[in-house]
């Protein structure tokens, strides 16, 4: 029993990371461009697809995970040039626009890379024992990297110039064009960056889940609600939020079947959407 | 000539904190029926602040406000134009898309109790009467079928208040009608204002200093949330702290 | 007033003659063409039905699947699990959806923008999952399949195996419906529906209690898309927990758009070309969800008010040049 809550904390503990890493994109672009994009989830698919791509051609794990957040960081510029700039004020629209766009990319994919559910092996294989079960070492390693790809968003927004030039667009956009700052290639950025994290999640979830055009749907909506309940443009409570939701999902699970374990978590969202709209963590 | 013996509107320690930020703090007012009150103050004095507790927008933090004797402090916005006070707001905020005339109609139309899902709207002949004698009132007949957002900003603004009227309001706050007009066209407002207007009551937010020595009774200065003073225009001219405050900080 | 008259007489003429045509139709259009009109018109009636809510009273739920999906799983589970017949399966079919929507509508009103969107999806995930995994009651995925015995009316009767006669059976209800929304929007109620949209504070502070008609068009929402979700099922004679999944709604939205939102004419255009975009596509694509992807990007970018929308402005520039 102790092994089954141990392993069904780990697991929802590392769901939760890589979900925090989609989040965090999809609140930096909500709450520094208010844009609601949904083709966040396509996004994240993408991310799994190029790093098979990868795979195949290279063999190795790792040199996905670098190039097919790149990749698809490019993808997020185009987006973002070509579509989100012409409509980035009006939030209905960009709303429906994105769903479009979601809709577009995975029936692309769907005719590309092919309907049947593709597997990525873990580059590691060990698995450490953790009470009588055993635990991929693959996993920890995952949740490790997101954790660094989260302190390492965390330095570029703190100490680095681009990052304050982003924090100051968000608080208060007039004002950071009066001092001189491109507003403009900051807004470019934030998509460009919010993509690649959506690409992160996506190649370190691939190992776990497998790889198919359809994978982003759900992970969609979950990450707007984590979004939501975490709070819009914070994105500490982006994490905290991410990484609680998954551990009800995953411990709940032990002890009612699982989808009864994510309606308690969609119901506790509802709840906190209607008492504290603003999010847990929000002001 | 407002009547002494009724008043409509009673504030009585009116608090609102934001916060550790005091936006308003313990006013006490009192309107008299047909009055009108302007309530002026420097920048962030609290002004719309008090509009917005009084019309229900925002919660008090404490306090009291009776309106006609009897209380209403925390009404939501709804029942508050119900019980006869309309709103007009500083930022134009009127039915952009739809036309000067479904804008009248859709104010006067809330004054009816029952909407009724199978009947043709503009068959409505009670709410068709209404409407027709406000476009008169605010000379919009000719102007009926243009879209808002087609008006003149000049134009907007009466509009708004044509809005409120619409709704038969015993009192009327008002936020800044001339904001953004120069003072030629503020005077042109004020001009079509008292036409517009049959003996309510009023509650003026205003900045342009000529418009409120033209139209207001009796004045309330408000600074950081408090009421300053409270007299009639000659006396708040001369008050020396007002000057200092408000006034005085205009010629500096 | 003229105008006015002269808009309705027009309107009536327009109608009349399409539904002329319809009815004649089934003389010479095959079975199949027969069938894919009268899934036409059910997805027509989920679209109005939702530009109630959205073009209308400005409420983007991407959550209305619920609602198909209760009335389409209503109509089945009566009749094939306690053998009520069909009048009254249908009735349920709208009565139990709006008491959903009800629910639903009560705590989701109570936000809005982003927030309202998210609630109603989740509101919707959660009944589809329940649908996906009560299999007892629902048949999960794989669905549940029955037969419906005749509509009866009085003395009239329609016999819904047949194909003319479902094909007949949904014209005239969708019909009804359409004319019901459209005197709805006209009338006082959908004024007020109107100023919410254009501007809810506007509204309260003119004395709308907006909270109560944003639910109460929710409801009627509800009950249309559960009246269209029991018609799906007895044409198709099938339910499926696939019609709760939120995706569904998407269809909505879609025709929705890229007819115009904000008229009824609107999504059932758009769920007309839509659809047939889709029917002809099939042929030689796989990823119909492709073309329907690329009109809503094109559509939104270039003419946000749908193709009624279009066709409005080439009219206004008429007016404007002559």
């Amino acid at each position: 029993m102790i092994s089954n809550l141990a392993i069904a904390i780990l697991n929802g503990v590392v769901w939760g990371l890589i979900m925090a890493l989609i989040a965090l994109g999809l609140n930096m672009i909500f709450g520094l461009l208010h844009i609601i994009n949904m083709a966040h989830g396509a996004l994240y698919m993408l991310g799994a697809v190029v790093a098979w791509y990868f795979i195949e051609l290279t063999g190795s794990f790792w040199i996905a995970l670098i190039i097919a957040p790149i990749c698809v960081g490019a993808i997020g510029l185009i987006i973002e040039r070509g579509l989100i700039r012409t409509i980035e004020d009006k939030p209905i629209i960009t709303i429906i626009c994105t769903f479009g766009l979601m809709l577009v990319v995975q029936q692309l994919v769907l005719m590309i890379f092919g309907g049947s559910p593709r597997r990525i092996t873990p580059p590691i294989a060990y698995r450490f024992p953790i009470f009588d079960l055993q635990y991929p070492l693959m996993r920890i390693m995952i949740a490790l990297i997101s954790m660094g790809l989260m302190i390492g968003l965390w330095i570029f927004l703190k100490k680095t110039k681009y990052g304050l030039w982003m924090r100051a667009v968000v608080q208060d956009r007039e004002m950071a064009v009066g001092l001189g700052i491109p507003v403009n290639k900051v807004y470019m950025w934030t998509f460009v960056l919010g993509s690649a994290l959506a690409a992160f999640s996506g190649v370190l979830a691939a190992p776990i889940v497998s790889v198919e055009f359809m994978m982003g749907r759900e992970v969609l909506i979950m990450a707007f609600i984590i979004v939501i309940v975490g709070g819009m443009g914070n994105l500490e409570g982006s994490v905290l939020a991410a990484i609680m939701i998954s551990l009800i999902q995953g411990v709940g699970a032990l002890f009612v079947p699982p989808s009864v374990a994510t309606i308690f978590a969609l119901a506790f969202m509802i709840i906190v959407l209607l008492i504290r709209p603003q999010g847990l963590f929000g002001e | 000539m407002p009547e002494r013996n009724e008043i409509i509107l009673k504030l009585k320690e009116v608090n609102k904190s934001f916060g550790g930020l005091l936006a308003v703090n313990r006013v006490n007012l009192s309107v008299g029926k047909g009055e009108l009150r302007a309530l002026i103050g420097p920048n962030g004095a609290g002004k719309t602040t008090l509009l917005n507790l009084i019309n229900g927008t925002l919660p008090v933090s404490g306090g009291h406000i009776y309106f006609k004797g009897e209380e209403i402090t925390n009404l939501s916005p709804h029942r508050v134009s119900h019980i006869g006070i309309a709103r007009t707001l500083q930022i134009t905020s009127l039915f952009s898309g739809l036309t000067v005339y479904e804008n009248i109609w859709t104010a006067v139309q809330s004054r009816k109790k029952f909407f009724n899902p199978f009947i043709r709207a503009l068959k409505w002949e009670d709410v068709k009467e209404k409407v027709e004698s406000m476009l008169e009132l605010t000379g919009f007949k000719e102007k009926a079928h243009l879209i808002c957002s087609e008006l003149s900003y000049g134009d907007q603004r009466i509009l708004e208040m044509g809005i409120a009227l619409s709704t038969e309001p015993t009192l009327l706050l008002l936020d800044e009608p001339t904001a953004g007009l120069n003072s030629q066209e503020s005077m042109a407002l004020v001009k079509k204002m008292r036409s517009m207007l049959s003996g309510q009551t009023i509650i003026l937010v205003e900045h342009d200093m000529g418009v409120v020595m033209e139209l207001a009774d009796n004045i309330s200065v408000l600074h950081y949330g408090a009421i300053l003073a409270e007299g009639t225009p000659d006396i708040i001219r001369e008050n020396e702290e007002v000057k200092k405050v408000y006034l005085g900080s205009e010629h500096a | 007033m003229l105008i006015q008259k002269g808009r309705s007489f027009g309107f009536i003429l327009i109608f009349v003659l399409i539904l002329l045509l319809l009815a004649v139709l089934p003389f010479f259009a095959d079975l199949f063409y027969q069938t894919f009109l009268t899934e036409l018109f059910v997805w027509i009636l989920f679209a109005i039905s939702f530009d109630l809510i959205f073009g209308y009273t400005g409420l983007l739920s991407f959550g209305q699947a619920l609602f198909f999906g209760l009335g389409s799983y209503t109509v089945t589970i009566l009749i094939r699990k306690f053998g009520l017949n069909t009048e009254l399966s249908l009735l349920f079919s709208i009565i139990i959806p709006i008491l959903f929507a009800w629910f639903v509508g009560y705590f989701s009103v109570k936000l809005s923008g982003i927030h309202f969107v998210i609630i109603t999806i989740i509101f919707a995930i959660i009944g589809n999952i329940i649908g996906d995994t009560w299999t007892s009651l629902t048949g999960g995925t794989d669905g549940l399949t029955f037969s419906p015995p005749p509509f009866r009316l009085g003395f009239f009767q329609i016999n819904l195996t047949d194909i003319k006669g479902n094909y007949y059976f949904v014209l005239v209800i969708v019909a009804i419906s359409y004319l019901f929304l459209r005197r709805m929007v006209q009338s006082p109620l959908g004024k007020v529906f109107i100023s919410i949209r254009e501007n809810e504070e506007r509204a309260r502070l003119i004395g709308y209690n907006v909270q109560r008609y944003k639910l109460i068009a929710f409801v009627i929402a509800g009950g249309l898309s559960g009246l269209a979700g029991g018609l799906y099922s007895l044409t198709l004679k099938y339910a499926t927990a696939g019609y709760l999944h939120w995706s569904v709604s998407g269809h909505a939205v879609v025709y929705t758009i890229v007819g115009g939102m904000g008229t009824l004419i609107g999504p059932a255009l758009g769920a007309g070309i839509v659809m047939s975009l889709e029917h002809y596509l099939i042929n030689f694509l796989q990823a119909t969800d492709l073309v329907v992807g690329v009109a809503l990007v094109f559509m939104v970018l270039v003419a946000p008010k749908g193709l009624v929308g279009l066709i409005q402005s080439r009219f206004k520039k008429g007016e404007t040049s002559a």
